[in-house]
């Protein structure tokens, strides 16, 4: 190799390493200096400096999509309990697709937050958690009813025990570009509508949004999609009837939709993603909650205002929605602190109307009377975003179209671990890319499904 | 000289669009965290926008981020040093193990680098909660050379195999113990290994998040590769200025120190892997 170091000139001319050194590190320097100097206060999470408490309580929950729900949690309401009840309350929050590992891990250390909060019912986790019904019936007897939604995602009938109990759900609609749609002459009414608008928006630049990936929104968009069609995991006796030539019609119908008038990142998506799909002006239509619309809204992008929420399209079996999240807390038999955790639950339900309304009308009390639909309807109405009146129908959406996952049965350990292992947007996506026919795939998929029903039956669950 | 242009000018046109490619992300990064977070998503203000601090200021003042820096400069420094401890006698060790032996006993330690975290987290959920360690760093700093020795101990067992026995012999013949020989002779001539090791369990501690994200609950406590996507991803917004100037901060040093062992770093691999 030639060795260059006798050419001054050359050498001159480049930056030696050493230099290269000691510029970038100057520059981080100045970097890290300069942004700490930038003129913002500090705010520091201490509370209650200097003050014994008589009690402690754990608490992890996802990263709210509407980030004023947080704020409300973090910095009113549960302040304000903690003082109440002289309990110091640290929550943390993680991204929502992380709280399944961190449940398996607590359950495995069988150490961890004396309040764990997931984004569906975990079923599974049955013998690690206390029965909450002592807090359910003190709930309702301030408030109400324990809503059927809320039960038939929480209760199981065969143990006659409550491994959950659910504060809110969200309703599930269908977020589309009314001036997209519009411009093709089309809505979607019907999931036909839907497939006939989907070339055209493609063509135009704006392809649908539903995706076929491991995540919650596939999941939810998926299973909800099927019942449309008349395909259901499991019938009312939470028996395995996936196998049905509605759920083939189904798959074949979305495999179709996919090809004409989707793209192939769906295939990749997170819980985020159609959610910015449709914040990067691209996406025509999606299935989600209403955070959806309301980052638009907040961020003041061109088209927020064209944004329009509608039930799920009918199909040729109806129109038969799920809830976009069912929020459920769990408290583990192992929590070190079961009573605080017992007292806030109850608390954090009695007072659902506040976290509905922290949330823009993003959670839904679980427990009805805690905020009754004619009210909510009321709150929609005064939204002041545009089209005027657009998040009434989410009262609708809520009464008419919501259903748990599991549906027409209960949520039980089998469905929560056939959602968990994103069975369904397996199924779909296995045809959407070519991989196996719908027959095939369905067939896959039960005979992985009644293993799953089998196992969860020999341990007395289901 | 034509025949010397001619090289040059061909080992350009091979490294001027890889040199592209690879700086290009790190330039996005450095542009947008610069941008003012209304601007990230209009397309007429990729280029031309108005460059700001605040979101440094930002990372500083309304995160936990020089925290969680902390933590994760702590948390590598003390892991190197304990992988270094055990990993340097093991490697010698097992390079001067001849046969059979020494060969399999070092592809077995290999192996175990290759059980993912996604795996072991479940069970060392266990022992971390059993030694009362849950929700502290040093839950990080005993699980972490778990996958970083047996790394460390393969790649400098090459290193050590590589370095003539004679050196050894010779300084054994000048009145050196064993461990003399090793600190004296050894140590200096493969001081690219060690550099290469040091750097690379660094990177491999500054980037492990499953291990992070489970062991370690309070947001105190929080290393970078947890903090960042945990309070600068609220539900679907992305703070995009502020997710890429914290990830420029600590990537800067990283790849100063990159560059400084560079030559040193790419003999650690090379070095004892053809040998």
């Amino acid at each position: 190799m030639p060795d260059t170091t006798d050419q001054p000139a050359e050498e001159q001319a480049r930056i030696s390493r050493r230099d290269l050194l000691r510029k970038a590190g100057a520059g981080a320097v100045a970097l890290g200096v300069a942004g700490s100097a930038a003129p913002f206060s500090f705010a520091g999470p201490l509370r209650y400096k200097g003050r014994w408490l008589k009690g402690d309580l754990s608490i992890i929950q996802w990263v709210h999509f509407v980030p004023a729900y947080d704020d409300w949690f973090d910095n009113t309401w549960v302040k304000q309990w903690g003082q109440a009840n002289d309990v110091q309350v640290n929550v943390e929050h993680i991204n929502n697709t992380l709280l399944d590992t961190r449940a398996a891990a607590e359950v495995a250390a069988q150490s961890g937050h004396d309040l764990f909060f997931n984004l569906h019912p975990m079923a599974s986790y049955e013998d690690q958690v206390i029965n909450h019904a002592s807090i359910i019936n003190e709930v309702q007897r301030k408030v109400g009813k324990y809503g059927s939604l809320a039960k038939l995602s929480t209760y199981n009938p065969k143990t006659k025990k409550y491994f959950a109990i659910s504060d809110n759900y969200v309703p599930d609609p269908v977020v589309w570009r009314h001036d997209l749609w519009n411009g093709i002459g089309e809505s979607p009414a019907t999931w036909d509508h839907v497939a006939k608008a989907a070339p055209k928006l493609k063509a135009a630049g704006h392809p649908i949004g539903i995706g076929q990936s491991q995540e919650l929104d596939s999941n939810m968009a998926l299973i909800a999609f099927l019942m449309c069609f008349g395909s259901f995991i499991q019938d009312e006796h939470n028996r395995p009837t996936l196998q049905s030539k509605n759920t083939v019609e189904a798959v074949k119908f979305m495999a179709s939709l996919y090809k004409s008038g989707e793209d192939a990142g769906i295939f990749g998506w997170n819980p985020a993603s159609n959610n910015n799909y449709l914040y990067s002006g691209t996406g025509s239509l999606i299935l989600n909650a209403i955070s959806a619309t309301r980052t638009p809204e907040s961020q003041h992008l061109p088209f927020s205002d064209n944004l329009w929420i509608w039930p799920i399209p009918a199909g040729p079996h109806g129109r038969i929605g799920l809830e976009h999240v069912m929020g459920c807390y769990s408290i583990w038999k192992f929590a070190k602190n079961k009573e605080n955790a017992e007292r806030f639950l109850a608390d954090l339900c009695i007072h659902g109307k506040d976290a509905t309304v922290a949330s823009q009308l993003y959670n839904f009390p679980s427990f009805p009377g805690a905020f009754p639909f004619k009210s909510i309807r009321k709150l929609a109405a005064a939204d002041k975003n545009k089209p005027n009146g657009k998040y009434s129908i989410l009262t609708t959406i809520a009464e008419k179209y919501t259903h748990n996952i599991g549906y027409p049965g209960t949520t039980n350990a089998a469905i929560d671990e056939i959602f968990s292992k994103y069975l369904i947007p397996q199924m779909f996506a296995q045809v959407s890319q070519g991989k196996l026919s719908a027959q095939d795939s369905v067939r896959d998929t039960m005979s992985v499904v009644k293993g799953i029903y089998s196992k969860w039956r020999k341990r007395g669950k289901i | 000289m034509t025949s010397r242009w001619r090289h040059q000018a061909f080992a350009y046109v091979i490294a001027v669009p890889f040199a592209i490619v690879l700086a290009f992300p790190f330039f996005w990064m450095a542009v947008t965290s610069f941008k003012p977070e209304a601007q990230v998503y209009d397309p007429t203000k990729v280029w031309t926008f108005h460059p700001t601090l605040a979101n440094y200021g930002f990372l500083f003042h309304h995160t936990g981020y020089l925290r969680w820096l902390r933590n994760s400069t702590f948390v590598g420094i003390v892991v190197v040093l304990i992988t270094l401890a055990v990993a340097v006698p093991a490697g010698y060790a097992l390079a001067r193990l001849s046969g059979r032996v020494g060969r399999s006993l070092g592809v077995a330690i290999f192996l175990t680098y290759l059980v993912p975290p996604t795996l072991l987290f479940l069970p060392l959920s266990r022992v971390v909660s059993k030694l009362g360690l849950g929700d502290r760093l040093w839950a990080l700093i005993l699980v972490y050379p778990s996958f970083t020795i047996p790394f460390a101990i393969w790649l400098l067992m090459g290193f050590f195999k590589a370095i003539p026995q004679e050196l050894e012999d010779a300084a054994l013949v000048d009145g050196c113990s064993r461990l003399g020989a090793l600190v004296r002779i050894v140590l200096p001539v493969s001081l690219p290994g060690i550099i290469t090791v040091v750097i690379f369990t660094f990177s491999l501690v500054i980037n492990e998040f499953v291990y992070a994200i489970t062991f370690i609950s309070s947001s105190t406590n929080r290393t970078v590769t947890v903090g960042v996507p945990t309070d600068l991803i609220r539900g679907d917004l992305f703070n995009w200025p502020g997710i890429m100037a914290a990830i420029l901060i600590p990537s800067i040093p990283l790849a100063l120190v990159y560059n400084a062992f560079l030559n040193r770093f790419i003999t650690g691999f090379t070095g004892g892997a053809f040998r």
